[in-house]
């Protein structure tokens, strides 16, 4: 906290931001035709595959991996590992952008887009995902707040609106002095509502698929499924720290905060040792380990996700390859493409909806999918740009 | 490094886990609910199918659905020749497909919206635009409904279907001809123009009285299980077959005699109880974190001792 956080005020226009809107305009233009022309005219979506690429990975991977914000914010406020701390403000910014794009997946699946706030108005308790709206949206709500010291410390004093506008500059000054008053007293309790929200909302994901005991592949149906969801994400959560922490410093050309990621690391193979325990003795208390070796494309596809989730905790155990930057990066990188490809298993590989259709995402489904991607990042451009998000180099 | 916080943090972690695993933890399965003896539904007889089909027909005349051409026809000869559906879409609610290899054991099944006890559909509904009518029909309704396939996902005979082609696009099923046809007194459309008596329209209570008395009646004609008497919680739609043929060679799964829905709503139901586990975890994260803060305020630094 001796260190202030500043606006990088970079050069906005690079080549890699019109990289990002050329992705974002392509996505454009397949949305005209899911708006306007149906499903079918986009998506390779079928009878057996009603969730496609857009549920298990702008949903269920884009929350898996927003994770960042909350274990972050549990580790450094209430956990008082203070020593972390310049690691919360890009975690809590990264959570609200993927959040914000997860809200904007979801109206892109939904076919009545129009009657989204149904979910806030009829309730259905026995539906699972009744709870996972509720938990997203607060969850979207209490990020904003938490994001909100970040605006009010960049602009309080010295809001300058353009032209006519700038009649509005008292009144705004004096909002933001009031949203700060409420942020310094209020924002202990945000911080576990954050958490507590996340652990709702992360585990609900896992019990998703539960409906579908007939459909579901037994190495993923299991009812610890919400559990092992819940654990998953908190051990993709430092991960995903690791892994933007390491991008952004590359890509803004700032000095990697190694000391601190290689740190904050020695968390993961807790986590990850927790969850690797937890799944396999789910496997061997259900004695269900054996299919994972027959062969099939089920059973391969579980084998590469444990893979990817226990060779990072192995080497990770050691404080000396956590030390290492590039092997620190490799095994977070690993771990995120294990949580990743645990969602595709739960939500599409996993499920056998009968012998007559298959799926594979078309052309147009991941040209959305890279969309978001595209407008997360270019959003956590704007956001690090133009407010004090990351710490000066030291 | 401070012991007696060190183990705090345990004490902590550890109460933590207990509150996660008691959300995780499958409370008791709810108790099943009861079919309603006023509940229509209707008895398939697959021993009795001839395969003509004429309840498809009059399935989408009863519910003006278009025909669907999946025989290259329509592209080969400039104009659409059959309906002949693969299986069941937006526009075809049922459908007669035909299953068995040798020649005594080839059965006409039809299949359509089982309108189950306690259904799938309706548990999973984020809004709950499925729901069981007192006829026992499952209602959809379309403006309620926000186009999330989920019930798709749920429903374990996989009947709810989306109009993938339209801008705007609905789920589309059997409605059990509840308001075209029940409501008029009248049986559904499939049953009333069956010639070879293969659909019987009636109570659910008296079909499975039916075909008790069927199988009684030839017990070496008829497999001795009624389909859907209790298979997932009990369905609206019951099955007969011929004694040499399973019913999971019919497409009709070999389900466990309990909703589907159990296990995500006991999951639910648990989190939701009193908000007990929501608020447990809160407190202890509160509590956590407010010994921190006042031993970091005791302490005079910021930063504090981060080992543990």
């Amino acid at each position: 906290m001796n260190i202030k956080a500043l606006p990088l005020r970079h050069r906005f226009w690079t080549l890699n931001v019109a990289v990002l809107l050329f992705f974002m305009a392509s996505g454009v233009v397949f949305a005209y035709f899911r708006f306007f022309h149906g499903f079918a005219s986009v998506t390779n979506l079928n009878p057996a595959y009603p969730f496609g690429i857009w549920i298990a990975f702008d949903v269920a991977c884009g929350v898996a991996l927003a994770a960042g914000g909350f274990t972050t914010a549990a580790i450094v406020e209430i956990f008082g590992r203070h020593r972390y701390h310049a690691l919360v403000r890009p975690a809590i910014l990264t959570a609200f952008i993927g959040y914000f794009l997860v809200g904007l997946a979801v109206f892109f699946d939904l076919g009545k887009y129009y009657n989204i706030w149904h979910a806030l108005v009829y309730w259905n308790g026995t539906s699972v995902l009744f709870e996972v709206a509720w938990c997203v949206m607060l969850y979207l709500s209490v990020l904003a707040i938490e994001n909100l010291p970040n605006v009010v410390e960049q602009f309080r004093g010295r809001v300058a609106l353009p032209g006519p506008l700038s009649a509005l500059n008292a009144p705004t000054d004096w909002l933001l002095g009031k949203a700060d008053g409420f942020c310094r007293r209020t924002m202990a309790f945000f911080v576990i509502a954050g958490v507590v929200l996340s652990f709702g909302h992360q585990s609900s994901l896992g019990t998703m698929m539960l409906i579908a005991p007939y459909k579901l592949h037994e190495l993923w149906y299991t009812p610890l499924s919400p559990l092992l969801f819940l654990t998953s994400a908190v051990s993709v959560g430092i991960p995903m720290v690791v892994f933007e922490g390491t991008l952004a410093a590359k890509f803004f050309g700032r000095k990697p905060e190694t000391e601190l990621l290689s740190g904050i690391a020695k968390y993961i193979p807790l986590f990850l040792g927790t969850y690797l325990l937890l799944r396999l003795g789910d496997l061997a208390y259900r004695g269900v380990l054996a299919t994972a070796f027959d062969g099939s494309l089920q059973g391969n596809a579980f084998l590469l996700e444990f893979a990817l989730f226990a060779v990072p905790y192995f080497i990770l155990k050691r404080r000396r390859s956590r030390q290492n930057p590039t092997l620190l990066f490799l095994c977070s990188l690993s771990v995120i493409c294990a949580v990743v490809l645990n969602r595709f298993n739960v939500f599409l590989i996993g499920m056998d909806m009968g012998p007559e259709f298959n799926y594979f995402p078309s052309v147009g489904e991941w040209a959305i999918t890279f969309a978001f991607i595209a407008f997360g990042v270019l959003l956590y451009k704007i956001g690090v740009n133009y407010l004090p998000i990351l710490e000066e180099d030291h | 490094m401070d012991i007696s916080r060190r183990k705090f943090l345990k004490i902590g972690a550890a109460a933590g886990g207990t509150a996660a695993c008691a959300v995780a933890a499958p409370a008791q399965a709810r108790n099943a609910r009861q079919p309603d003896p006023q509940w229509y539904g209707m008895l398939n007889d697959s021993t009795r199918c001839i395969g003509c089909k004429a309840c498809m027909v009059a399935c989408k005349k009863e519910n003006k659905l278009e025909a669907e051409s999946t025989l290259g026809e329509k592209e080969a000869l400039g104009e659409q020749l059959y309906d002949a559906p693969r299986g069941l879409s937006e526009h075809t609610y049922t459908l007669i497909k035909m299953h068995g290899e040798k020649e005594q054991e080839k059965t006409f099944v039809k299949t359509q919206c089982m309108h189950c006890v306690d259904p799938a559909c309706a548990s999973a509904c984020i809004v709950g635009a499925l729901k069981k009518q007192d006829n026992g029909a499952v209602k959809y309704d379309a403006g309620m409904c926000m186009g999330c396939r989920y019930c798709m996902v749920a429903c374990p005979y996989s009947v709810p279907q989306f109009e993938w082609h339209k801008a705007i696009p609905a789920i589309k099923k059997c409605t059990l001809c509840s308001e075209t046809r029940l409501e008029k007194g009248e049986p559904t459309a499939c049953a009333g123009v069956c010639p070879a008596g293969a659909i019987t329209f009636g109570k659910r209570t008296e079909l499975i009285k039916i075909a008790r008395a069927r199988i009684d009646a030839a017990p070496d004609v008829y497999l001795d299980h009624i389909y859907g008497e209790e298979e997932v919680g009990g369905t609206g739609v019951l099955y007969l077959t011929k004694k040499q043929v399973a019913f999971a060679a019919l497409g009709l799964g070999d389900f466990d005699y309990k909703p589907v829905s159990g296990l995500t709503e006991s999951i639910q139901h648990r989190i939701f109880q009193y908000f007990i586990p929501p608020i447990a975890v809160y407190s202890i994260l509160g509590g956590i974190m407010a010994y921190n803060q006042r031993r970091k305020h005791n302490a005079g630094i910021e930063g504090g001792d981060d080992e543990y």
